[in-house]
């Protein structure tokens, strides 16, 4: 379990975490969403006590990160899989890391096998590809085989068979009854794997809930009807308080109504219907709007600078 | 899965403090598994040694020509001292990457993830490469010393023998505080500026420029300000500053400055690890 309290980190003026407040619950996927520059990784730093706030606080089961003795049996992280010494062969990356946390040598064999590097075990990391790296990282993390998984955009750069091993990786490790953190600014990565996700922007926590309830509120849902006599249907709809607009001819965008009152209103007037469909916004478009104000570097803010230029 | 389970649990019951030897095991490990230490430490003995058979040589065979103010400042236990030039600088370079190469790589995050007590890992750390620097200058020094003897003797200098007291306690003067001046006080300079070049720069300079500089520097600045440098300190204590210099001082007062010195800095490098982010 992960706590934060009015959680804040401030870097001269600029303030890149803003007061969180949240739980991460055992044994389930947290996604932890937002933008760029949101503050995702400065809030992962915190938690691992890289970085001190500069308010609040943040404990991992019930201790600041850096009281703890053996961290590596409670909580694994990646936060940054590139981070190795080009020199260093897999093996000895691990060993050092296994020695220091106090855990036995047969844990990097074992790591190592379960990410399906243990062919290259003896290889310098520097010849790693990206996909490798990221394989390593996370082998570093389970090394204490620990309860706690933080993952830092683990996707990040990956191909899409990278993608779909860490993806299944996730929801093992929650099948096991792990607790996983995984933070991401592409929200179409958490739609398969968080049970439960915190949104945020501009350092603020923009929504903290269940991840079916978060697809629910944010899908502006309408429903889309395809009939040669839309038209003919349009002032029933209306009468009936629904929201009204033309695609094509033979088409309508229909909001403020469901698709089983829109199936009887026609069925009342004899209007015969060739589609009747539910429409859901892309949860992409969904988290679009939840950071919209949130986006630190808008695209908006370049006329401006042309002008700066000219 | 439920296997999987059951070893979380089975691990996570035995959270014990991994204690500082398992410190000292992973800082060793990060340093053995370079290729480039072995290189730095073959490099320290290999050309200290070889230069100094060199000077040794040249001594040999240009002494019947040297004026008396040559021949009195001819020592057979301390011109062998003159490959240390090589074995200082691989010392300061050794110091300095064993820290500077984890930010460089930014693996220093991962350092401390896996054990964020960072007064254990640092101390740890400069205890390994404290104790790698020991065995390059236990190593270099006697090399130093042995390889030259024959040759003096071979052209008739003066020769000195290791089990002699005073040649003894020179070298040992010699093996101890180049570990301390030229790898753990660059060690603290790394963890202070954190990059590789800065490092080293300021690390040459400030044990360096003293010397460098000193032989112009008016009297009232080597006795007030030059004498209480580490480095000069050190050569006071194994008499390369002879006592009649103004830099010269006494063994105890020396032997305070270097502790001084030293701890100081890794006092002040650690604490500034301890609070900054990394």
């Amino acid at each position: 379990m992960i706590t934060a309290t009015g959680l804040t980190k401030r870097y001269g003026s600029t303030v890149a975490v803003d007061g969180l407040t949240f739980e991460v619950k055992p044994g389930i996927v947290t996604g932890f969403l937002g933008p760029n520059g949101a503050g995702k990784t400065t809030s992962m730093r915190l938690i691992l006590g890289l970085d001190k706030a500069t308010e609040g606080t943040v404990t991992v089961n019930g201790h600041s990160y850096r009281d703890k003795r053996a961290p590596m049996q409670e909580i694994g992280a990646l936060i940054d899989p590139s981070a190795v010494h080009g020199g260093r062969s897999a093996y000895s990356h691990l060993l050092w890391q296994a020695q220091s946390g106090g855990l036995p040598r047969h844990r990097v064999d074992e790591v190592l096998e379960s990410v399906g590097l243990t062919d290259v075990a003896g290889k310098k990391v520097g010849g790693f590809s990206l996909g490798m790296h990221q394989r390593l990282g996370i082998a570093s993390a389970l090394l204490g085989d620990p309860p706690v998984l933080l993952f830092d955009e683990p996707v990040n750069g990956l191909d899409p068979e990278g993608i779909q091993w860490v993806r299944s990786l996730m929801r093992r490790f929650a099948d096991e009854g792990r607790t996983v953190f995984i933070s991401s600014h592409m929200m179409s990565e958490m739609e398969q794997t968080a049970d439960h996700v915190l949104v945020i922007g501009r350092g603020r926590l923009v929504a903290d809930l269940p991840m079916d309830e978060f697809m629910q509120r944010s899908a502006h849902s309408h429903v889309k009807i395809v009939s040669l006599r839309a038209h003919d249907l349009i002032p029933h709809l209306e009468a009936n308080g629904a929201l009204v607009t033309n695609g094509t001819v033979n088409e309508l965008t229909v909001t403020g109504l469901d698709a089983p009152a829109i199936g009887a209103i026609a069925f009342e007037q004899g209007i015969p219907l060739n589609e009747l469909s539910l429409q859901r916004a892309s949860l992409e478009t969904a988290f679009m709007e939840l950071t919209h104000d949130s986006v630190e570097f808008r695209a908006d803010r370049g006329p401006a600078r042309d002008v700066a230029f000219a | 899965m439920s296997v999987t389970t059951a070893s979380t649990i089975g691990l996570t019951s035995r959270n014990v403090d991994p204690g500082f030897g398992a410190l000292l095991q992973s800082e060793w490990t990060k340093l053995r598994s370079l290729r480039s230490t072995w290189i730095m430490v073959s490099l320290a003995i290999g050309l200290s040694i070889g230069f100094s058979a060199l000077i040794a040589l040249t001594s040999g065979l240009t002494h019947d020509s040297w004026n008396d103010d040559v021949r009195a400042a001819f020592d057979p236990v301390l011109t062998t001292n003159s490959g240390s030039l090589f074995g200082c600088i691989l010392l300061i370079v050794l110091g300095v990457t064993a820290v500077t190469s984890e930010y460089s790589s930014r693996m220093v995050r991962t350092t401390f993830i896996v054990n964020p007590r960072r007064y254990q890992v640092f101390a740890a750390k400069a205890m390994v490469v404290g104790l790698l620097g020991l065995v390059i200058t236990a190593i270099s020094i006697p090399g130093m010393f042995l390889v030259s003897q024959p040759i003096f003797g071979h052209y008739g200098l003066e020769t000195a023998s290791v089990t002699d007291s005073a040649t003894y306690r020179i070298l040992i003067i010699i093996i101890l505080t180049q570990v301390l001046n030229y790898a753990l006080i660059p060690f603290s300079i790394a963890w202070l500026l954190r990059g590789t070049a800065s490092a080293i720069t300021v690390s040459l300079g400030f044990l360096w420029l003293p010397w460098m500089l000193g032989p112009i520097l008016p009297v009232w600045v080597k006795q007030n300000v030059l004498r209480y440098l580490p480095d000069v300190a050190t050569n006071s204590l194994s008499g390369i500053t002879k006592a009649d210099t103004a830099q010269y001082l006494g063994q105890t007062p020396a032997v305070m400055v270097i502790a001084i010195w030293l701890t100081g800095l890794l006092a002040a490098a650690a604490f500034v690890l301890n609070r900054r982010d990394v």
